[in-house]
């Protein structure tokens, strides 16, 4: 349970970059299998060599940033359709972090890692899931209080209204195609900073490590949005890693009832239709007008 | 709202289960040993290890339902998943872990950090590289075990024994898997120049480009060998199929695939590790040793095996020489 | 400013869309027009006569054939893309939900607006000054908006959505206002409402208005200038004295004059 805790934490990082993207910019990125795995190699790969683990971090961000631009660049300048972007992206980077890695794995077990530093400062074991969730919870509030100013500055402001209403936003002399670049490019900067994350605290970044990142980032939005009905920043961010941790929590339990993992993503397919459906068949219900099928 | 008192109790619900499960696997009198077991994907290979592996306990007296109780979960290659296992098997305080594969052994190790769980690893190709112990001979504190490392060299002994004019030997493999990645540095860095071949590479990021990479190899290659690699396992078949076509002599790294139909190998014997895993497990358990006075191992029994038909359906003759030394696998 | 300094000048539009195909069609024709400052114009004709068609072109929308030019202010900014007119252009569209986020909340739109032209930055976007403005700005409807600064637009009805727009387009004091068929998706007392509201904000902020509408009464009724449209083309200019007094079968008989066919569009005819 206390794991789901620090799971929640660190995904809901993941979750709340696939939010900034598919939400507020309606922008489906599927860059961030890739930009997680870059984010975790990076570091890894810097920590194994020596830097220091803030460093490593900093660069993971760097590198993320970097990704997400690109897939931004794609779509606006060479008119790549966002999925495409995205998957292009993610197909690439899976050979660029090979390279980064020299390898499909890097191994942080014999590593000073965040985790280890912050353990040492508290008199704790490096293992104790206390020290994973202060460090995923510390940066998860940092995040959040930093898109939360953010987002409601003139820049993110607009970046909100682009996803809302592209329209709009350009017919009041905004440059739409620079908000998708800066959209794109924080989202992943997230998104590989989780990776970073969670490569020190499992003691290992690997070339698999993001598969189906996208997924879970995209079932913890929707399952968010469903159970809080979020209205406004604040409680969008805090939807976003609400969903990721009922997401995992539903994983860990369904691991300590002995169900195969194999059947967990149709758990997780099952999972995301009922939080979708749920609003849906209120509405009718109701009678009430339903809108006509979304085709994303 | 009745929406929300409805998911109320079903995460009421949820968290009471959560809460209550593990608290219900502790009344035991007589001493119970919990052991629990971890591979990354289910696979004959590694199903055969942990098969020896239990067998293994079997043999040292620890009685499964008596003795010992196993509790046994598979990620089925999801890493996200396999770290909530991981946390998951440290949550109970099982007397020993045994983590097959090296993705799960590092979760495992990670996990456990700080805990004075014992854990034996089998089946991690390079578990320096992978940070579990210091050196090959010396493991660490709290974790030893037995690598799948299989010696190339008498691999690539048999090959030349079975196809003498081999010029360009092809691989194909997963660059995403380390295991294959040490194999085929070792195979391109110091055998192939010793031995005068020329090396043909194939890679396959996926199952689904195992078959793109086989064909890719057809009219280049004297005959095809592919190391100790999971994808290229899992879509054997689409191997076999380019290679009875073709004529090309395919020779596998462990014994499953040769059963599988590859001609012949020099194989790794997964049953003989998790054995081998599981007499670790025991002196751990009596208490005669702790992990760090176990020496960790390698795998030293490569027995040639040979497929005779499979080698019929290549079109290769495998010289009576090799059959008399070899395990002749039947179809 | 006196009220014949040229605010827009349309020279030579011509926008052909679908060109080479056997949809082809011309939606201007060569237009010329010349706006001053202070002009109240509501234009109408029939479906396809390129109304809304000459707003995109004001706007930017898309660039006109070669030789066209727009010029606003004197500035040439003929091709230049949609954001970058939106510094001299508010606009108010037919649809509500096109004008305003409704996601956000009054006050984020709002503040969306009053930056109209300008680059963002990285600061609060907005702050006790910036609600003042906006509440002044809302308090004149008489919507009771200006206390709900905070409520989120999806949840207005369309009549106070479209009000929303309208202070939006005119916040940041735009050189010319251009209205499309803004008031046709309303039901008819909320359209007078705001219409009523869209005279008071064009007389208290002078502001130049291009007033697309179906509607040939209103077109009579209200504006300094009427101007009618055929096939791409300005078949009727009348300023202030000229179409003072007209009713709407002088208008029609003046439009079959000056385009040589019969008109024969009910829906304006009837007053929808």
């Amino acid at each position: 349970m206390s794991f789901s805790f620090y799971e929640g934490l660190v995904f809901g990082l993941v979750a709340i970059g696939v939010y900034l993207t598919l939400r507020v910019l309606a922008f489906p990125d599927l860059t961030v299998d890739g930009s997680y795995t870059l984010g975790g190699a990076t570091a890894a790969v810097l920590i194994a060599g020596g830097i220091s683990p803030i460093l490593a971090m900093l660069a993971a961000i760097g590198v993320g940033l970097c990704a997400g631009f690109i897939t931004g660049l794609l779509n606006t300048k060479l008119r790549l359709p966002a999925l495409l972007a995205g998957i292009l992206m993610m197909v690439g980077l899976w050979s660029i972090n090979l390279r980064v890695m020299g390898g499909a794995n890097v191994s942080l077990l014999r590593e000073v890692t965040l985790f280890d530093m912050v353990a040492d400062f508290l008199g704790l074991s490096s293992g104790s899931i206390v020290v994973s969730i202060i460090v995923a919870f510390v940066f998860a509030v940092i995040v959040f209080f930093i898109l939360n100013w953010f987002l409601r500055t003139e820049i993110g402001l607009s970046l909100r209204a682009s996803g809302d209403n592209e329209q709009m936003v350009r017919s009041l002399g905004v440059d739409t195609d620079k908000n998708i670049l800066l959209g794109c490019s924080i989202s992943n900067g997230l998104v590989a900073l989780a990776g970073a994350v969670v490569a020190q605290g499992q003691g290992f970044a690997d070339v698999g490590m993001g598969i189906g990142m996208i997924v879970m980032g995209l079932a913890s939005v929707i399952i968010g949005e469903a159970l809080f009905r979020p209205r406004g920043v604040a409680r969008l961010l805090v939807a976003a890693v609400g969903g990721a941790f009922m997401y995992r929590l539903f994983i860990t339990i369904a691991l300590r009832l002995g169900m195969a993992p194999g059947d967990l993503k149709m758990i997780t397919a099952m999972l995301v239709i009922i939080a979708l459906a749920i609003p849906y068949i209120q509405k009718k219900l109701r009678h009430e007008w339903v809108p006509p099928a979304v085709r994303w | 709202m009745k929406r929300k008192k409805v998911l109320t109790a079903i995460i009421g619900i949820a968290l009471v289960l959560a809460l209550a499960l593990p608290l219900s696997s502790c009344a035991a009198e007589k001493k119970m040993y919990t052991v629990c077991i971890t591979q990354i994907v289910t696979h004959p290979d590694l199903d055969n290890h942990r098969n020896g592996f239990m067998d293994g306990m079997a043999e040292e007296g620890f009685i499964e339902g008596e003795d010992i109780a196993y509790i046994i979960r598979n990620p089925e290659g999801d890493m996200t998943v396999a770290a909530s296992i991981a946390d998951y098997f440290v949550s109970i305080k099982p007397d020993l872990i045994h983590a097959i594969t090296t993705p799960c052994a590092q979760t495992v190790v990670a996990a456990a950090e700080g805990t004075e769980i014992p854990i034996v690893f089998g089946t991690v190709t390079d578990p320096v590289a992978a940070g579990l112990i210091p050196s090959w001979t010396e493991a660490a504190p709290y974790v030893t075990g037995v690598s799948d490392w299989a010696d190339v060299p008498t691999q690539i002994d048999l090959i030349i024994e079975i196809v003498p004019d081999c010029k360009n030997l092809g691989i194909i493999y997963n660059a995403g898997e380390t295991n294959s990645v040490v194999q085929r540095d070792e195979l391109v860095d110091e055998i192939a120049p010793d031995y005068g071949l020329t090396i043909v590479e194939a890679t396959a990021a996926s199952t689904a480009d195992v078959y793109a990479a086989a064909m890719s190899l057809v009219g280049r290659v004297d005959a095809i060998w592919v190391p100790t690699d999971n994808t290229v396992f899992s879509a054997f078949d689409s191997i076999l199929k380019v290679v009875e076509e073709n004529d090309i002599p395919f020779f596998g790294s462990t014994t499953a695939m040769v059963e599988a139909g590859a001609c012949a190998g020099a194989g790794v014997d997964y049953y003989w590790i998790g054995q081998q895993c599981a007499y670790m497990a025991a002196k751990i358990l009596r208490g005669e040793a702790t992990p760090a006075e176990i020496t960790p191992m390698t795998c030293e029994m490569l027995i040639p095996a040979v497929n005779l038909a499979a080698a019929e359906r290549m079109g290769v003759t495998i010289p009576q020489s090799v059959i008399d030394k070899a395990q002749v696998i039947e179809e | 400013m006196g009220k014949n300094k040229s605010l827009l000048q349309l020279k030579g539009i011509t926008k052909v869309f679908s060109r080479g195909t056997v949809d082809e069609v011309k939606a201007l024709d060569n237009i010329k027009l010349d706006v001053n400052a202070e002009d109240y114009i509501t234009i109408i004709g029939s479906n396809g006569a390129g109304k809304t068609t000459m707003l995109n072109a004001v706007a930017g929308v898309f660039p006109p054939e070669r030789g066209g030019k727009v010029i606003i202010n004197g500035n040439d900014i003929t091709g230049l893309s949609e954001y970058k007119h939106a510094a001299y252009v508010g606009r108010v569209y037919q649809d509500p939900n096109i004008g305003t986020a409704a996601k956000m909340t009054i006050e984020e739109n709002l503040a969306m607006a009053v930056l109209r032209g300008q680059p963002r930055r990285l600061r609060a976007a907005s702050n006790k000054q910036r609600r003042e403005l906006f509440r002044s700005a809302l308090a004149p409807l008489g919507l009771g908006l200006e206390d709900r600064l905070n409520a989120f637009v999806g949840t207005l009805s369309s009549g106070q959505r479209q009000a929303v727009a309208l202070v939006m387009a005119t916040i940041s004091k735009p050189a010319l206002l251009l209205l499309d068929e803004h008031i046709a998706n309303l039901d008819p007392k909320t359209a007078q409402i705001v219409l009523e509201l869209t005279e008071m904000i064009v007389k208290k902020e002078k502001m130049t208005t291009m007033m697309v509408t179906h509607n040939m009464e209103l077109a009579l009724r209200y504006g300094s200038r009427l101007i009618m449209m055929h096939e791409g083309k300005i078949v009727v200019d009348l300023n202030q004295e000229q179409k003072a007094g007209l009713t709407i079968n002088d208008l029609v008989t003046a439009f079959e004059k000056a385009s040589g066919r019969r008109f024969i569009e009910d829906k304006i005819l009837l007053r929808r």
